[in-house]
């Protein structure tokens, strides 16, 4: 007996909703004030531990650009009794997936551990934060490794693009003009005496504990206790950075890379701190706009013209506002159509409402994937490392979902208007300029200026 | 740490897996084909990832771009991808979207080619040709794959291509080939299916026969174009300088050595770890840390399963360092391997930390069904999910000691070397 045929034609329906609740935070602080948060998840047996410290770029004078970054990674190079060698062997020796960078905002040091390993790999973490010994030679081989890199950064498309939108899309004073990395120069300039006198202020500066994984909170603070109690850490409320546009006139910035096949565009201007009052519209705008597979400027470039095999926008929210960047490469000979269809997408966000179709389909995309992110250990501790950096409420994440669901189309053309200025922008174009920079002038869109590798007018 | 699995096949041929885990509401749907670039006919390599791209432009049932808009708007991430040996596609949605995701992958296994227009081809074949000058064209180094495999791989092997294949060959593709290759590779008994996360398995059972029961059998799979058998080892140096746009001269030493699943690969696997996984490793330590002569270095065994596979070594040579010196390094410390071969601290070492990485990995729902899938696929046993490190732990020192002396030869290498061209200017 021939079964009938199943019915294919519409999407089933969805089965019953399961519930989900972000992970309780426990709130602790440490004898010596220092604030940790607890995470307790027993799926995997598996911990990871992070330490955040007041010592990001933003903590460093501009004439010491890059000290943060190559402090934090000089942490693995000697600590204690340790040196770097040692440190190496033991900690890949339990298995210890450990980090060690600085971001804009913040230094962090983290681990993440099998269960049984948890301790020593404390015990280590313990050294690498409050003792590091920053020998001359390692100094020297990971300032002159940095000097190499940059010089690689700037052979490579993407990388060059992002260090030329940071230049010219922030005023020179701001901080978030200059690579997190550093520049040639401030990097060539920093020796010994830079970094243990930027460790000596700012590791002892604001510093607190995030876990999230197979541990107790009880037991995190014993270990905390047993490792940190008696870490001296004073309080100190982070600097206020300045940060402005470098221009408020639209304009293309063309950096020459002759016999690129593509052009890399970084299409924006300087956005907003993690602290707007609209985070929550910008998200579910910004997801319509570039920010999912299925957003307008995707389907438009990748998926009807084909001009480039992926685009994406973002604002990068941090302390103070970043730079709001619509990214993507295209292929040299649609460079100019391409940025005019950035531009004209940008201005549709602000010319009428979403649809209803976009505004709940980018609500549902941004409260569904949130779980997502959360399957592992270190998904979890970035969640709370957030929390802290931001001066988020420990509760903020139980409601995130139906914070998102709850934004309105209205909400979303307000934020678009608020946030993005298609008059303000700047179009950094990584390309080949004998070939794109006449179609460039045609469009109209502002002044064209060339300019070389290093960022110096040609 | 035991991972659950239930395994059945459909009368059609299809391998399912189920793997259960209620830890987060959330489920992974995982298909692997079983079909890579090794199956490209001459003339049309790069076609099997292009035809995933086309598995992503809708299908009878599923409008144009609303496959992915169906995952996306229920919260899902989801992709594919295409390497030598296979194709994957795989989605990790909220569990009480599941049936969803099983509709959404019939459709595309079942009733592809109604969807399939001129327009669609030519969209993604320009989509395609932009990720690889993305990625291989305008990208310092972007052609090491290319030419490694060119050279370690004779021109009958069918590794001997790059999967992202010659703009000429993607050119040439047809909507004909695009069904061809469809009839011949994408039928129900050359994929398996792995469900892994938060379901009920009668339930999920019920929705895979419903969904994937009815589609027939296809033809037997033809049989791999080319020769996949070489000789073991390449027998001979070659060597290969190209100057690029890179700022910095990089070496690439390349060796042909068994494939995975061969027990010597997982020898391969652990030399490649302990010469250059971490900063303890053996040449971290000597050229990178102790006679500054390399700014990184990366080792990596494929696994890959068909005749023979490679284990490639790279270095990225300091500015102010002769590329010889470089070169020299590398061989001497390869020999040292041969001769002295590992400390048992370093086996222990190296074991250690593919085990924590293993369970690391396998905290997530869509890692695990890949592993699954994988198992699966290759060696039709997903119960190598939980012994697979056994595999691992029985390596001796020995071993690998032995496998460095036999493979990681002069004898059997491929050395590229990158020079600046700019440098070359300068210098001259």
């Amino acid at each position: 007996m021939a079964a009938p045929a199943l019915d294919r034609s519409a999407p089933p329906a969805p089965g019953p909703l399961r519930p989900f609740h972000f992970p309780d935070v426990e709130r602790l602080t440490l004898s010596n004030g220092v604030p940790l948060w607890v995470a307790p998840v027993h799926h995997f047996p598996v911990v990871t531990w992070s330490v955040l410290l007041e010592a990001g770029g933003m903590h460093e004078p501009a004439e010491r650009a890059g000290v943060a970054a190559l402090t934090a990674e000089l942490l693995e190079s000697g600590a204690g009794e340790r040196s770097a060698a040692e440190l190496a062997e033991q900690i890949e020796g339990l298995g210890v997936e450990l980090h060690s960078t600085a971001t804009w905002d913040m230094a962090h040091g983290g681990i993440t551990a099998l269960r049984a390993r948890v301790e020593p790999a404390i015990e280590i973490l313990a050294d690498l934060v409050r003792r590091p010994t920053f020998p001359d030679d390692e100094v020297e081989r990971l300032r002159a490794e940095r000097l190499a890199e940059i010089l690689q950064r700037r052979a490579e498309p993407r990388a060059l693009a992002g260090e030329m939108a940071a230049r010219f899309l922030f005023s020179p004073g701001s901080p978030y003009a200059r690579p997190l990395a550093g520049t040639p120069e401030s990097v060539a300039a920093l020796a010994r005496p830079e970094v243990v006198s930027f460790h000596a202020r700012r590791f002892a500066a604001g510093a607190a504990f995030v876990v999230a994984g197979d541990l107790r909170p009880q037991e995190a603070r014993a270990l905390a206790e047993r490792h940190f109690g008696d870490w001296q850490v004073e309080p100190a409320p982070p600097p206020a950075l300045r940060v402005e546009p470098r221009s408020r006139v639209r304009e293309v910035v063309l950096i020459d890379r002759p016999g690129s096949v593509q052009s890399e565009l970084r299409v924006g201007h300087v956005g907003v701190a993690r602290s707007t009052p609209d985070y929550f519209p910008l998200v579910v705008m910004n997801t319509v706009l570039g920010g999912a597979f299925s957003s307008r400027l995707n389907l438009n470039l990748r998926e009807q013209k084909g001009y480039t095999y992926g685009v994406h926008s973002g604002f990068a929210m941090r302390r103070a506002p970043g730079p709001f960047v619509v990214s993507t490469a295209v292929q040299t000979e649609v460079t100019a159509p391409a940025v005019a269809e950035i531009v004209r997408e940008l201005a549709g966000m602000r010319a009428e409402p979403v649809s209803p179709a976009e505004l709940t389909d980018a609500r549902t995309y941004v409260a569904g994937a949130f779980p997502l992110r959360l399957q592992t250990t270190d998904g979890l501790a970035s969640r709370l490392s957030e929390l802290i950096v931001y001066g988020l409420p420990a509760d903020y994440f139980a409601d995130y979902r139906e914070r998102i669901l709850a934004v309105e189309a209205a909400d979303v053309l307000r934020a678009a208007r608020e946030h993005l200025r298609p008059e303000e922008l700047t179009i950094v174009v990584v390309g080949d300029s004998r070939q794109v920079r006449g179609p460039l002038q045609a469009l109209g869109l502002g002044p064209v200026t060339v300019y070389d590798k290093e960022g110096n007018p040609l | 740490m035991q991972i659950p699995i239930e395994r059945f096949t459909l009368p059609n041929g299809l391998r399912v897996v189920l793997s259960e885990d209620h830890a987060s509401p959330v489920v992974a749907v995982n298909l692997w084909y079983n079909v890579g670039s090794r199956n490209e006919r001459p003339g049309r390599t790069g076609f099997a990832h292009l035809f995933e791209h086309m598995m992503f432009q809708g299908s009878q049932h599923v409008p144009d771009t609303e496959h992915i808009a169906h995952i996306e708007r229920v919260g899902g991430a989801m992709n594919g991808s295409t390497w030598l040996d296979r194709t994957n596609y795989y989605e990790t949605v909220p569990a009480h979207q599941l049936e969803l995701a099983l509709w959404l992958e019939a459709d595309r296994m079942g009733f592809l080619l109604p969807a399939m227009t001129q327009e669609k081809l030519d969209n993604q074949r320009s989509v395609v040709q932009n990720e690889r000058r993305q990625r291989v064209d305008n990208q310092p180094y972007g052609d090491w794959d290319e030419r490694l495999q060119a050279l370690v791989f004779p021109p009958e092997h069918p590794y001997h291509h790059s999967v992202i294949g010659s703009m000429e060959d993607l050119d040439a593709a047809t909507l004909d080939d695009v069904a061809a290759f469809f009839r011949t590779y994408y039928a129900p008994n050359n994929a398996v299916l792995t469900v892994c996360g938060s379901f009920q398995p009668a339930e999920a059972r019920r929705l895979v026969e419903r969904y994937f029961g009815e589609f027939p059998a296809g033809p037997p799979v033809p049989s791999l174009p080319g020769t996949p058998q070489v000789p073991e080892r390449l027998g001979g140096e070659v060597r290969v300088e190209v100057e690029a746009e890179v700022a910095l001269p990089r070496v690439y030493l390349a060796f042909r050595i068994p494939p995975y699943g061969d027990e010597r690969f997982y020898a391969a696997d652990i030399a490649a770890h302990l010469l250059a996984a971490g900063k303890a490793s053996r040449l971290y330590r000597r050229l990178v840390r102790e006679r500054q002569v390399a700014q990184d270095v990366v080792a990596y065994a494929f696994p890959i399963v068909t005749g023979a596979s490679m284990l490639v070594l790279w270095a990225t040579v300091r500015p102010g360092v002769a590329v010889q010196a470089v070169d020299d390094a590398l061989g001497e410390e390869l020999r040292r391997l041969g001769t002295e071969g590992p400390t048992p601290l370093e086996m222990e070492r190296a074991r250690t930390e593919i085990e924590a990485h293993h369970v690391f990995a396998l905290q997530q729902v869509g890692q695990r069904a890949d592993h699954l899938s994988l198992f699966t696929t290759f060696f039709d046993e997903p119960e190598r999910i939980n012994t697979e490190l056994d595999r691992y732990r029985a390596v001796r020192g020995d071993d690998v000691r032995a496998f460095a002396a036999h493979f990681l030869t002069p004898e059997n290498r491929v050395v590229l070397t990158y020079l600046p061209r700019a440098e070359r200017a300068e210098a001259a």
